[in-house]
């Protein structure tokens, strides 16, 4: 409604730089934090990563390698409220609490990791694109259609087979596929943000292309890529545990998706523990960077509000 | 070194021999694409030949409607678009013009080798888009923008500190207190203070971004000022503000602005000349008193009684009727034939008037089939069958199509569904001077 | 401009709508924003009353408020009532309902029926996947789906035919209706439609109707879709037109048009229009009374003549001086200084009184009411009490 007042200045006391630009990110988050469902996700990822972080005080680490799980042959099968394994054993008598403990911290390095890499040649691309415009912006759209006209999990996959069995080579194929959308994403945006005046007046101004990008260009850019990224930080760990599952991790490895695999063979005899507590925490994972991400969208980009 | 220069530097005697900016013969085409290969198949003329010169310390008013290619144009003499054909330049000094008018009166094949030189020697320093280094730098600095709308020309994430004084620190002119202190005296100098340096765009309100937006401008004591719509999108009380802020400055510095706006009010107060453009061209020129007291031209004529006057008691406001042409494609001779109220035969009517004029006799225009164009003045329409085409002969000939178009039909002849239509051709209009500097194209008053 | 409907001049004429100290308050993360705040003015028949104010003044708000489109968080009608007669209610001597207590569906009724809308950008308000002609259908159906069965199908038409011409067939009727015994009386009914979307076009100088009809909205210009509302607008004959700046997105030259055709047709169909504009001059052109809003309240009302021939209230004096005309000069427009009040919560004073230079204490600690000078002239503001002259405000030459 164009006919509403806002506030006037008048009233408000004045800051230095730096308390402005706190404020208006305390304000921000303020805004985020007050819709319940993402107040509720953000609690759930800040326990898991505490929980990754605080992995080798919570359990005894495995030896040599804590990521591979313990195996006790004396506790197989065991169920859930066993001493000493309160989420039960694996088949090969792994404890269950220690797969989803430690799994957790595979799976942060795994988003943090892919999710890092993405961005970053997502939006190197897409800004190249977008802003340069041109030749550049045809052959890379070109190279990002190559890449979108195979499906991003088969492609992973057949990049995964190739490597060989390693969760490092899943993060590897991950990494290398994904980074499509982002780029599209900020290409988009460039576009519709060079259209803006304020571009123009910096041009007049006389500043350097490179800094016109930099300081105009992206800033009003990344909101998008922000809130995709937090969202794929949730459903990477659902296409790395989907890649382990179907046997591309190594075996043994404390991850969710490989537990989850593991257990399989025992559901049908009653053996459930094993592969529902896993799946129980992939489900969270996503779930919870899926609340936080709707809840940033929603504040920063009010337009595609999921309501 | 003074942040506010007096009005001197800028007008000193060596300085009111030459413009600020010249233009000559100025086009900006923009390619129409189609296909899948997107081929080029033709050319959007929004600006189509346009030569003034703004002289320091005075203030040109550019007005016309949208479409018109009057922002086109601004942004071409601030150097954000290149122009496709004619030039643009920057401090050109009167006896340069004079050269440049001597020699380009002279066929091209005919030019001596030392012409071309001397051209060329002209151009290097002064066309703005062959500066380059010191030159350049010159131009950029002294030619600023102000843009109308006054939310999408501020950086959403940028402090009024940092926006207004990034003009500052791209040409290293100051860094830490002394830029702070510099941008104070800019905001102070627009009517604003301390306290807006650490706030955020959208914490104001239109008039007060305009002001930030004009303190931006001034931030490297410019020469030169366009203004694109200013004050379009401001409310009546705001706009007066600024309108007087622009005056007040433009006193104490010795600004040269030009001002352009739809807003024929608005540009009358502000301007001392003022140009009027239509689908890319200039149609009148001159001081603003002469074109409103002693308009020549039905364009300006038509705008003049379509803005309502507040001080007036009687006038009625009244409109145009009739289609604007295709910038793609627009009439060789007066572009404003098809609208205007005072049309002659003599004006360039063209076969598209016929074929629009066909448009408003619904069965008509239904049994048109094809139109075989010779020239734009030349063509043989085809028909479904003979009763329509005996129909539209017999209606242009003894029926209801304009009078100025019938007078410059030449030739109408019908053979069976066909009918061949020829009008008279016409040159292409040009400016002529009707006493003193006031320019017009159009016939009626300029007697070619 | 003044009109006259049966020879009376403006005052002696029905009443179409009385808006009595409306009041329309938006819910703000600051506090309440109170837009309208006490508004009352009157319309009458055949006349055009001028709203006009610069943004925030709350005039477009007002405007909406008579059809009730004020979505309902974070906006409430805090007040007051919209009273509206139409020219049935008129003829039968009745009162006036309550625009703003009516139950939804009458109001749905009354809407493009008895009271029609036109908006600022004609390019948001048509639906850019239909084509004119289905737009402009949709309206008859709606208010007059009696006139068309009445005219395109037989005596008493069956149920079906009936839901039709109602647009309210279900899924399986629609199919059963591209059947011939159906289909047949459709295709009347359909003709009959565009008929009368033909002829409404028509009314508007629309040269080639037909063509239009078959268009998509973005093919035409902005003045041509203008013209389409208007249409829409006027299609049923309604008795109050409301139209908020209707041409502030168009070309002056095409401005001129519209509101010549706008003119035109009120004379002819006899319809009230609300006229929004924040533009002076164009108000003076074409209203015949002329109502001031600032900060949600109205400050003046008069006759046009009145009210530019002699502005009391300070506002409207400064805006008027603040207009570039002939008589200025460069740098000397009279500029109010200061900026619109914040409508938060506002305490009882004048809402002007920040930046009148005439203001004294009681301006800044009472509301002002609107006093009657002279015939059909009022103004709200402390100057033109009667009373002792120490505490009122004089008024000057604004400088």
């Amino acid at each position: 409604m164009t006919d509403v007042v806002g506030t006037p200045l008048s009233a408000a006391p004045v800051e230095g730089p730096l308390a402005v630009r706190l404020r208006r990110f305390t304000d921000l988050a303020r805004q985020v934090l007050r819709n319940k469902t993402t107040l509720a996700g953000l609690i759930v990822i800040v326990g898991m990563v505490l929980v990754a972080f605080l992995a080798p005080v919570l359990t005894t680490p495995n030896v040599p390698d804590p990521y591979q799980m313990p195996r006790d042959w004396g506790a197989l099968n065991e169920p859930p409220g066993t001493p000493g394994h309160i989420l039960g054993t694996t088949s090969d008598g792994g404890d269950v609490l220690y797969g989803i403990i430690w799994g957790s911290r595979v799976s942060l390095r795994l988003s943090v990791i892919v999710v890092s890499v993405t961005v970053t040649i997502g939006v190197i691309v897409g800004s190249l694109a977008g802003f340069l415009g041109g030749k550049i912006d045809e052959i890379l759209m070109r190279i990002v259609d190559v890449f979108l006209s195979i499906p991003e999990l088969i492609f992973a996959l057949a990049i995964a087979a190739v490597l060989g069995p390693s969760f490092g080579n899943i993060i590897l194929a991950l990494s290398m596929v994904f980074w499509v959308k982002y780029a599209r994403i900020i290409r988009g945006q460039i576009i519709h943000v060079k259209q803006n005046e304020y571009v123009d007046a910096a041009r007049i101004t006389g500043d350097s292309r490179f800094n016109i990008f930099l300081k105009d260009v992206l800033p009003n850019s990344v909101t998008p890529v922000m809130v995709q990224a937090t969202l794929d930080m949730g459903s990477i760990v659902l296409v790395g545990a989907t890649l382990s599952f179907i046997g591309l991790a190594e075996a043994g490895l404390a991850e969710w998706g490989v537990l989850v695999s593991k257990g399989q063979v025992g559901i049908s005899t009653g053996r459930w523990w094993a592969s529902t507590f896993p799946g129980l925490m992939i489900f969270l994972w996503a779930l919870a960077f899926n609340l936080v991400g709707d809840g940033l969208r929603d504040v920063l980009d009010p337009k595609t509000e999921s309501r | 070194m003074t942040v506010v220069s007096s009005a001197a530097s800028h007008l000193s005697e060596t300085v009111a021999e030459r413009a600020v900016i010249s233009l000559r013969g100025v086009e900006k085409h923009f390619p129409i694409k189609d296909g899948a290969l997107q081929r080029v198949v033709g050319q959007v003329r929004a600006v189509d030949g346009v030569s003034f010169a703004i002289r320091p310390g005075e203030t040109v008013g550019l007005v016309g409607e949208s479409g018109c290619g009057k922002t086109t144009l601004g942004r071409c003499i601030s150097g954000l678009a290149p122009t496709t054909g004619g030039k643009i330049y920057f401090r050109l000094g009167d006896d340069a013009a004079a050269r440049l008018d001597e020699i380009e009166a002279i066929p091209e094949a005919e030019r001596s080798q030392d012409q071309l030189a001397e051209i060329e020697r002209i151009d290097a320093g002064h066309r703005i888009d062959q500066l380059s280094g010191p030159a350049w730098k010159t131009y950029r600095r002294n030619c600023q923008m102000v843009f109308q709308d006054s939310f999408s020309s501020l950086n959403p994430r940028q402090l009024v500190k940092d926006i207004v004084g990034r003009p500052l620190r791209v040409y290293k002119e100051a860094s830490g207190s002394e830029l702070t202190e510099r941008v104070v005296s800019l905001l102070e100098s627009v009517g604003l203070g301390r306290q807006h340096l650490y706030r955020y765009p959208h914490q104001f309100s239109g008039g007060q971004r305009q002001r930030i937006s004009i303190a931006r401008a001034l931030a490297l004591d410019p020469e030169f000022i366009v203004l694109d719509e200013p004050t379009s999108a401001l409310d009546v009380s705001v706009q007066a503000q600024i309108l007087n802020l622009l005056h007040e400055l433009q006193q104490e510095r010795g600004l040269t602005y030009l001002f352009i706006s739809h807003d024929l009010g608005v540009v009358r107060l502000m301007s001392d000349r003022i140009a009027v453009m239509y689908l890319g061209e200039v149609v009148e020129q001159g001081t603003a008193l002469e074109l409103f007291e002693s308009s020549r031209h039905p364009y300006t004529d038509a705008l003049l009684a379509a803005n309502p006057d507040i001080s007036s008691e009687t006038t009625e406001m009244k409109g145009l009727s009739g289609t604007v042409p295709d910038p793609a494609n627009p009439p060789e001779g007066c572009r404003f034939h098809t609208r205007c109220p005072v049309a002659t035969p003599a004006c360039g009517w063209e076969v598209d008037d016929a074929v629009d004029w066909l448009q408003t006799k619904e069965t008509l225009l239904g049994a048109l089939i094809d139109v075989e164009r010779r020239t734009n003045f030349d063509a043989t329409l085809v028909f479904h069958d003979v009763d329509s085409a005996a129909a539209v002969t017999t209606a242009m000939a003894e029926g209801d199509i304009p009078a100025a178009m019938k007078g410059a039909l030449a030739n109408l002849a019908r053979d069976g569904t066909k009918v061949r239509i020829s009008l008279t051709p016409v040159e292409p209009v040009r400016l002529a001077d009707v006493g003193g500097q006031h320019l017009t194209s159009c016939i009626l008053h300029t007697g070619l | 401009m003044t009109s006259t409907v049966d020879g009376l001049p403006p005052a002696s004429r029905p009443l179409v709508a009385e808006v009595k100290d409306l009041r329309v308050h938006f819910q703000a993360k600051a506090g309440l924003v109170h837009a309208v705040d006490g508004v009352s003015f009157e319309i009458r028949d055949g006349e055009t009353l001028g709203l006009v104010g610069e943004t925030g003044c709350g005039k477009s708000v007002t405007a909406r408020s008579f059809i009730r489109l004020i979505p309902s968080p974070p906006g409430v009608y805090a007040g007051g009532e919209i009273d509206f007669w139409s020219s049935a209610a008129r003829r039968k001597g009745e009162g006036p309902i309550d625009l703003l207590q009516i139950p939804q569906k009458e109001m749905l009724e009354i809407r493009g029926d008895r009271i029609a809308m036109i908006f600022q950008d004609p390019g948001k308000a048509l639906n850019p996947a239909l084509t004119i002609g289905s737009q402009m259908s949709e309206v008859l159906f709606q208010h007059r789906s009696q006139e068309l069965m009445e005219a395109a199908l037989e005596e008493d038409p069956p149920a079906i035919l009936r839901r039709a011409a109602r647009q309210q067939s279900s899924a399986l009727e629609r199919l059963l209706l591209k059947l011939p015994p159906w289909r047949g009386r459709m295709r009347r009914l359909s003709r009959r439609v565009d008929e009368l979307v033909a002829r409404a076009l028509t009314e508007t100088q629309i040269s080639n109707p037909r063509k239009i009809m078959d268009s998509y909205p973005h093919e035409l210009s902005g003045g041509m879709k203008q013209r389409v509302l208007i249409a829409q607008a006027l299609a049923c004959n309604p008795d109050l037109l409301i139209a908020d700046e209707p041409t502030t997105a168009l070309d002056v030259t095409i401005q001129a048009r519209i509101l010549e055709l706008i003119a035109e047709l009120q004379q002819r169909l006899e319809t009230s229009v609300l006229y929004i504009s924040h533009d002076l001059s164009l108000v003076r052109e074409i209203c015949d009374r002329v109502a001031v809003m600032y900060a949600g309240r109205i400050v003046e009302t008069g006759t046009t003549k009145e009210i530019f021939s002699n502005p009391l209230h300070p506002y409207t004096r400064g805006l008027m001086a603040a207009v570039p005309s002939a008589a200025h000069k460069r740098g000397e427009l009279a500029a109010i200084e200061g900026n619109v009040p914040e409508l938060v919560d506002p305490p009882p004073a004048c809402r002007f009184n920040s930046r009148c230079p005439f203001a004294v204490e009681i301006c800044r600690t009472t509301d002002p009411r609107a006093i009657p000078i002279g015939d059909e002239h009022s103004v709200a503001c402390f100057a033109y009490e009667s009373g002792d002259r120490t505490e009122l405000p004089t008024l000057e030459q604004w400088v």
